[in-house]
């Protein structure tokens, strides 16, 4: 064979091994890489930063803990082990001969309790066979059933046997014990001693990342898969799911990842820790913790004032939740466990990523501190460097559908679950935010689907009858700037806003063109208003004295619900100026501010109106106060000194003709030609172009949105759909050209535009029209929200609203307030907050803001608060539909108003109330009728209370008609008694007589049973008394009722409940049973009411108001 | 440097890269592959054209942008001559490539877009369809230069030779394998996955993009009514490529690189894969934003951007602007002129037939040359259909709504 011709290589093979050993190198590299890269995830450092503070904390506990004074017990507790040794060791023999005897029997009681154990397996097998020997007809079915007798026989010996070995066994090691008793005695107090220290040890172990320690081990690279320390914690959540579009996944929130001590108590930021020290020291204080608790709160105190006096603050991620009681603690009502976090805060739920976790920044500050990062790693991801610096390599990720709510926000989250609710109990800020809302009406324009902001009514007035309340020139200027006449008022401004007058941002040519628009349009709003309105006319009032009524109007209740000043005095500055909104009480802002009223409307309308708002509009939210002719006279006397003539003497130039055309005609040329249009205007005549140019303008705006506007009516709202807002996503938000922009408001304050929608909204509402700064638009597409001059915390509270407003979902048994029972008081709670009734009483511990007006405490209108336990329902509804069928407390000049409720609307009231107090509604109770030997007695405990120094117990004079008491007594301020029966319930009685300062505090009611302060039971007063000359009549007529038994009726005597409940049977006794129903439309049949507080009235008066009107009362049937 | 950026932003509009980059394949491919007679003609006409494009940038100022190109990579194409498959220049062409690239990346908004993690593939397919397209039609180059003096080509004398599996396939095939595994390796660390929002049948991202290997096809919905360029167009490709082995008969080339022995084939192919395919990939990739608007590389993606897209049919072209009717009723007088083009283009292969490609006709037998003529036609009619709509702003050739047949 020839040797083979060698065939050269391709390559040379040393350079391919030299690519060999370089790309296996790499290879390695790059593998390090992998392990690196995984290594250095930012949340490891935050769990590893977090396990040094937690051993920093612990050493300092250990110095705490291992005092001076410790450190001697200590001491002295191993002399005294040593010294017991010793003595131990002196009897040696006896006690080794007792150690024995022990090792014996514990053998014996070895070998038994294995004996006994083998035989009863031995004996569960026989019984098996023995049984399948019977059932398979086995010929040694009986040898086995012998068998298995005598097994079970032989058990019982082993157990008998072992018994007896156990108590042997038992016996010897007491003996030995006798000998350790001492030694381990002292070693138990050791324990003890030591108990505190070894759970810190123990504690230490745990985050100990000492080198070479077990956790530091764990943690290497390579390792760190074994057991980690360092490790991922998440709540899995699955009836709080995400909707993913096709399908629904369980919530997996990682959020405990970095910030370990959420849930854990002591790691509270200095300012909440001062907080919380405070609320717990107060509670202390006030004896509110039970005394089981006491030593842990104080405990809990120390360690909050130790974070207030240490040398740093305890920063995020390792904070402490600052309401563990309400949010993420085990104890709270939204546990972690079970809620998890990202269901209130939104954000991405298992992102481990500061960036990709949807954090989202409040300032534009903050969005740049978090944004920093050192370029180390070309920037692709943040080290412990800029951890330390608190830059977290923050870029703004658009795909996360729910970023987090910013600071400032936080409540928004509370409404994804609490909408079926009117206030949400300890979310003050949300509450106050939706009240806002209502407020302001924004669901007018915007619709907003859910029960909190469905059914409610048009926030503005009706303007059918616009023509008979004011004139145009007023109208015109009120909508060229309706704040410049009243500075509280909620009418937003639509009209030389930003967009269109502007200097900085409206050029001046078009500013010029953009005013003669405006005014053109306003033109033809008041125009097309005017031409719409009835012109009914209203009878005029008669003599007045303004004097008179301005009595009136402080007195009866006016004032609960208007306002009647536009001055204040600056808190600040103590100067005297322009009223805002917030200088006043929620409440007293439902009604308008009556600076100027006569300026804009005329005597008969106020009159008329003040006497019975229905006839006006059916829909008036007002009350009819049941003003007598002559007091309605005086108020409107009195309303027209509320004057602001500078107001009427702007100019008011008349609108410009091409401006009129020119906006007309952009609206006809939608579905006509340019020369119809053309021809169609000219066949109109200017008025007629006006109206026609009014109706689109409202349109446009959206008027008929809160207004009633004939020729409107059924049209959908002009604003936006806000029902899901909060999930809109982000980039569907125009930001136009003021992303990351600031910009100056009217009120002078700095606004800065970031790109989150909290911000978009927030700077929306503080001044809608930003958005157009810079842009170039036609006059007609130029943004219309009005502005609201809106305060930052106003603006902030309804932007909370709207980003709370999301499509996400929660489980129905995650929803709040959907029982029954809550649904009934959320449904009055709605018409409580709809109809007001919070400007005169207390609802739900809120409210009565009508108190600063009146000087003194007893003549408040009631606190309703324990209402539903009080009243009975079917009182409640006749009082609600027509207040005047029952007179309580004479002597308050405050009227409860009549509202004209239907009854729909009633029922839901009294229902709430009963709900609310946790009652039945009806009951029979009424026809309760106490014995007469119970009457007797409770008589004589009246007298002997003395309750009619106060309480008037005759009869009133015409129970039908009004039932009025008919002593002139008013100073005591008592009911009247007789009328209890058919007001009160039975069982209230006795418990209000009770404790009345518990149920309404400041009552004046007197406490007449006080409570004993050790047992909390109630204490009789007649209990000593009855036995003191001054009731030995009292205790003589008593005693026969108890039948000559003394020691019964001291018994009784000192019995508060059974005494109550006799006063109570008495005071059932005596109260009238019938009284005048309501009629269906809550009208009164007479207005005639003495007023204590004001002159009688000569005649009583005609017997309805709507009788006194014109003409166009035939309009209005008699079956109205 | 804002001047370079705007002229590069002008550039790759649509309009203006496409009929560029069609050209320059021309002149790259025939002109420095060829030479001789066409190189001179060829030049002179392409001078003139750049100089035609000059003076009528006065009036359509981005014309003055193409004349500018033209000339640029004329001259630079002219310095080069035949040294464009020398190893340095492509060397050097490689480097430019990546330092072009490289600087561009210092541009935010360039940035952005490129480093992208779904879009760094498709800038790396650029630079490697670039180097292979290269290496092969160099190597086509050097074996036409061997052919021309009488030689045989290199890969005649290498498959001669005998090497082993081991080390020579085998060895190199696992270090092959090690680099890419630590390319992928590498890549995954500093890449993060591009996921976005979870999908949602009710909101469409903007823009919203096909794969990037169907962006081609994205682009041709732009210029083709979709039952055209979503269900005719793809077929129709797929069946043209499966049909090049049997239409494709020429013997020549086989196992080799070469290119004047096939020039035809060679155009075609290249001229379907990366100006028709690749080239629109590449725009759907990097210049198509939101709204499917077109933006330049050095632009900011603005969804608000507007661009006005009024387009006309043939129809409306012919009828109302040009001879000042209105349209006539029926569809098949109305459309009576786009009838007409069609017919005329698709009646183009037999009467070339009978004419200019009479040798191709006998060559290749009728079979063999009407269906690679009418596969061919179909293919140019992408090109055409963009340049009459960047023209004219041609909509449909062809638009019956009656039976919803639009071309």
């Amino acid at each position: 064979m020839k040797p083979q011709e060698p065939i050269p290589h391709n390559y040379s093979i040393r350079r391919l091994n030299w690519i060999f050993a370089l790309s296996s190198l790499g290879l390695l590299v790059v593998t390090g890489l992998i392990v690196g890269y995984d290594y250095i995830r930012g949340w490891k450092w935050f769990q590893l930063e977090f396990m040094r503070m937690q051993r920093e904390r612990i050493v300092q506990e250990v110095q705490l803990a291992s005092s001076a004074e410790n450190k001697q017990l200590l001491a002295n507790l191993d002399e005294q082990t040593r010294r017991n040794s010793l003595e131990l060791a002196a009897h040696r023999d006896q006690y080794l001969s007792a150690q024995k005897a022990f090792d014996a029997m514990e053998g014996d009681h070895y070998r038994a309790d294995q004996d006994y154990r083998f035989a009863k397996a031995n004996l569960d097998a026989q019984r098996y066979i023995a049984e399948v020997s019977i059932v398979q007809h086995r010929s040694d079915a009986a040898q086995q059933q012998t068998e298995y007798e005598r097994q079970t026989k032989h058990l019982a010996d082993l157990q008998v046997r072992l018994q007896e070995v156990t108590r042997q066994r038992d016996a010897a090691k007491a003996n030995v014990d006798q000998w350790l008793k001492k030694i381990k005695d002292a070693e138990d107090k050791r324990k003890e001693l030591t108990a505190s220290v070894d759970l810190l040890d123990k504690q230490l172990n745990l985050v100990d990342m000492d080198r070479f320690s077990t956790n530091w081990i764990l943690s290497q690279p390579m390792l760190d898969f074994v057991n980690p320390v360092i490790k991922i914690d998440q709540v899995v959540l699955n009836d709080l799911s995400i909707d993913m579009n096709y399908m629904n996944v369980p919530r997996v929130d990682r959020c405990q990842t970095c910030h370990r001590a959420i849930d854990t108590p002591g790691w509270e930021s200095k300012t909440e820790a001062a907080r919380l020290s405070q609320e717990l020291q107060q509670k202390l204080d006030a004896y509110d913790i039970p005394q089981e608790k006491r030593k842990e709160t104080e405990g809990r105190i120390a360690e909050l004032k130790r974070i207030q006096d240490a040398p740093s603050d305890i920063l995020n991620p390792w904070r402490t939740h600052p309401k563990l009681d309400l949010f993420v603690g085990s104890a709270s009502v939204h546990p972690l466990l079970e809620y998890g976090c990202t269901v209130c805060h939104r954000g991405q739920d298992r992102a481990t990523e500061f960036g990709r976790a949807g954090h989202t920044p409040a300032s534009p500050r903050m969005e740049h501190r978090w944004a920093e990062r050192t370029m180390l790693t070309g920037g692709f991801f943040p080290l412990p460097r800029d951890f330390e610096k608190r830059n977290w390599g923050y870029e703004e990720n658009e795909f996360v559908e729910t970023p987090m709510y910013p600071r400032h926000y936080y409540e928004a989250g509370c409404i994804k679950c609490h909408s079926g609710q009117m206030s949400v109990d300890r979310g003050d800020d949300i509450t106050k935010a939706t009240q806002t809302v209502e407020l302001y009406g924004c669901y007018a324009c915007h619709k907003i689907n859910n029960w909190r902001f469905s059914d409610l009514r048009k926030p503005g007035p009706d303007l059918g009858g616009i023509a008979e309340k004011t004139t145009p020139e007023w109208a015109f200027r009120w909508i060229s700037e309706p704040h410049d006449f009243r500075s509280t008022t909620r009418m937003p401004s639509f009209f030389y806003q930003r967009n269109m007058v502007d200097p900085s941002v409206v050029p001046p040519q078009e500013r010029a063109h953009n005013i003669k628009l405006q005014e053109a349009e306003i033109h033809a709003i008041v125009s097309y208003l005017f031409d719409k309105s009835t012109h009914r006319s209203w009878s005029p009032p008669g003599a007045g004295d303004a004097a008179r009524g301005k009595q009136i109007v402080g007195s009866v209740g006016c004032l609960g619900c208007h306002v009647d000043t536009e001055q204040v005095k600056d808190e600040k500055t103590g100067r005297i100026r322009l009223a805002k909104r917030e200088d006043f009480p929620l409440e007293r802002n439902y009604g308008f501010n009556f600076t100027g009223v006569g300026t804009k409307t005329n005597a008969a309308w106020i009159y008329n109106w003040i006497k019975n708002p229905k006839a006006y509009y059916t829909d008036a939210p007002m009350p009819s106060l049941r003003l007598t002719d002559q007091e309605a006279s005086d108020v409107t006397a009195y309303l027209l000194t509320m004057q602001k003539p500078g107001f009427m003497n702007t100019p008011i130039r008349p609108p410009d003709a091409q401006a009129v055309h020119d906006l007309a005609k952009g609206y006809l040329i939608n579905t006509l030609s340019d020369r119809d249009a053309e021809l169609r205007l000219r066949s109109m005549s200017g008025h007629d172009q006006l109206v026609y140019l009014g109706h689109r303008s409202i349109e446009k705006y959206g008027c008929y949105s809160c207004h009633n506007i004939k020729g409107f009516e059924g049209l959908k709202p002009v604003g936006t759909e806000l029902t899901v807002e909060g999930s809109k996503a982000l980039h569907l938000f125009d930001f136009g050209f003021m992303n990351d922009q600031q910009w100056k408001n009217e009120d002078g304050a700095t606004e800065h535009v970031i790109h989150t929608v909290p911000s978009w909204v927030y700077n929306k509402l503080r001044n809608p029209r930003i958005y157009d700064d810079r842009r170039t638009k036609v006059y007609n597409d130029k943004l219309k929200m009005p502005n609201f001059h809106l305060t930052p915390e106003e603006a902030r509270r309804i932007a909370m609203v709207v980003v709370g407003l999301t499509k996400e979902k929660v489980a129905e048994n995650r929803m709040a307030g959907l029982d029954a029972r809550t649904r009934f008081i959320e449904e009055g709670r709605k018409r409580v907050s709809q109809h007001n009734c919070r400007a005169c009483h207390v609802v739900d511990g809120r409210g009565r803001a009508i108190a600063s007006t009146i000087a003194d405490a007893n003549f408040f209108p009631p606190d309703l608060s324990p209402e539903g336990a009080r009243a009975q329902s079917p009182f409640l509804f006749n009082f609600l539909k027509d207040p005047t069928v029952m007179k309580i407390r004479p002597w308050v000049s405050v009227r409860m108003p009549t509202f004209h409720f239907s009854d729909e609307e009633t029922n839901t009231l009294v229902t709430f109330f009963a709900q609310e107090g946790q009652r039945s509604q009806f009951d029979t109770a009424r026809n309760v009728n106490p014995t007469a030997q119970n009457v007797m007695i409770g008589k004589q405990v009246f007298t002997m209370l003395r309750c009619g120094q106060c309480h008037v117990t005759t009869p009133v004079q015409n129970p039908e008609n009004p039932p009025v008491p008919n002593t002139a007594e008013t100073a005591s301020l008592a009911p009247n008694l007789t009328l209890a029966r058919l007001r009160l319930r039975h069982d209230w009685i006795s418990d209000w007589i009770r404790r009345p300062n518990e149920m309404i505090p400041g009552t004046r009611m007197p406490a007449n049973f006080p409570r004993d302060a050790a047992t909390g039971g109630f204490q009789s007063p007649l209990a000593m008394a009855i036995d003191t000359p001054q009731f030995a009549q009292y205790k003589a007529t008593l005693l026969p009722l108890f039948k000559g038994d003394e020691k019964e009726l001291k018994r009784t005597m000192s019995d508060a409940v059974a005494l109550t409940d006799y006063l109570r049977d008495y005071i059932w006794s005596i109260g009238i049973i019938q009284m005048r129903t309501a009629s269906p439309d809550g009208q009164a049949p007479s207005m005639a009411m003495p007023q204590p507080s004001l002159p009688p009235v000569a005649a009583p008066a005609a017997k309805s108001t709507r009788n006194q009107r014109g003409a166009p009362a035939a309009g209005s049937g008699p079956g109205r | 440097m804002t001047f370079i950026k705007d002229f590069i932003n002008v550039l790759s509009a649509g309009s203006i890269s496409f009929t560029l980059l069609t050209s320059i394949f021309a002149l790259i491919v025939y002109f420095n592959l060829l030479g001789g007679r066409i190189k001179a003609v060829g030049g002179m006409a392409f001078i003139g054209l750049g100089v035609f494009m000059l003076l009528m940038g006065i009036f359509v100022p981005p014309l003055l942008y193409l004349g500018i190109a033209y000339l640029l990579i004329l001259f630079a194409l002219a310095r080069l001559g035949g040294r464009l498959w020398d190893t340095k220049v492509g060397l050097r062409l490689f480097v430019i490539g990546g330092l072009a690239f490289g600087l561009s990346m210092l541009d935010p908004n360039f940035f952005l877009i490129a480093a992208k993690p779904d879009n760094v593939p498709i800038v790396a397919m650029i630079f490697l369809l670039g180097f292979f397209t290269w290496v092969a039609l160099r190597k086509a180059y050097l074996n036409d230069t061997q052919i021309a003096v009488g030689g045989i080509p290199w890969e005649k004398t290498e498959s001669d030779e005998k090497l082993f599996t081991w080390p020579d396939l085998v060895y190199t095939e696992l270090l092959c394998m090690i680099l890419l595994t630590i390319v992928m390796i590498v890549w995954s660390v500093v890449l993060r996955a591009p996921l976005e929002e979870a999908a949602n049948p009710t909101s469409s991202p903007n823009p919203a993009k096909a794969p990037w290997y169907f962006l081609g096809l994205q682009e041709m919905l732009v210029y083709f009514d979709p039952w055209l360029a979503g269900v005719v167009l793809p077929t129709l490709i797929i069946v043209g490529l499966m049909a090049i082995p049997y239409i494709d008969t020429n013997p020549k080339g086989n196992g080799y690189y070469s290119f004047r022995e096939r020039k035809w084939e060679i155009g075609v192919f290249l001229y379907g894969f990366l100006v028709l395919w690749s080239f629109l990939i590449i725009t759907g990739t990097f210049l198509r934003g939101p709204n499917w608007n077109f933006f330049g590389p050095f632009e900011f993606w603005d969804p608000n951007k507007l661009v006005p897209l009024v387009n006309v049919d043939l129809s409306e072209l012919m009828w109302v602007k040009v001879l000042g009717t209105s349209l006539p009723k029926l569809w098949i007088i109305r459309e009576i002129f786009g009838l007409g083009l069609i017919g005329a283009y698709l009646g183009l292969p037999p009467v070339m037939a009978a004419g200019p490609f009479r040798r191709f006709y006998n060559k290749m037998g009728a079979a063999r040359y009407y269906v690679g003529a009418y596969l061919f036609l179909i293919m140019m009619s992408l090109p055409i259909k963009m340049v009459l709509r960047w023209l004219f702003n041609l909509k449909y050739i062809l638009h019956i709504q009656e039976i919803f047949f639009n071309v």
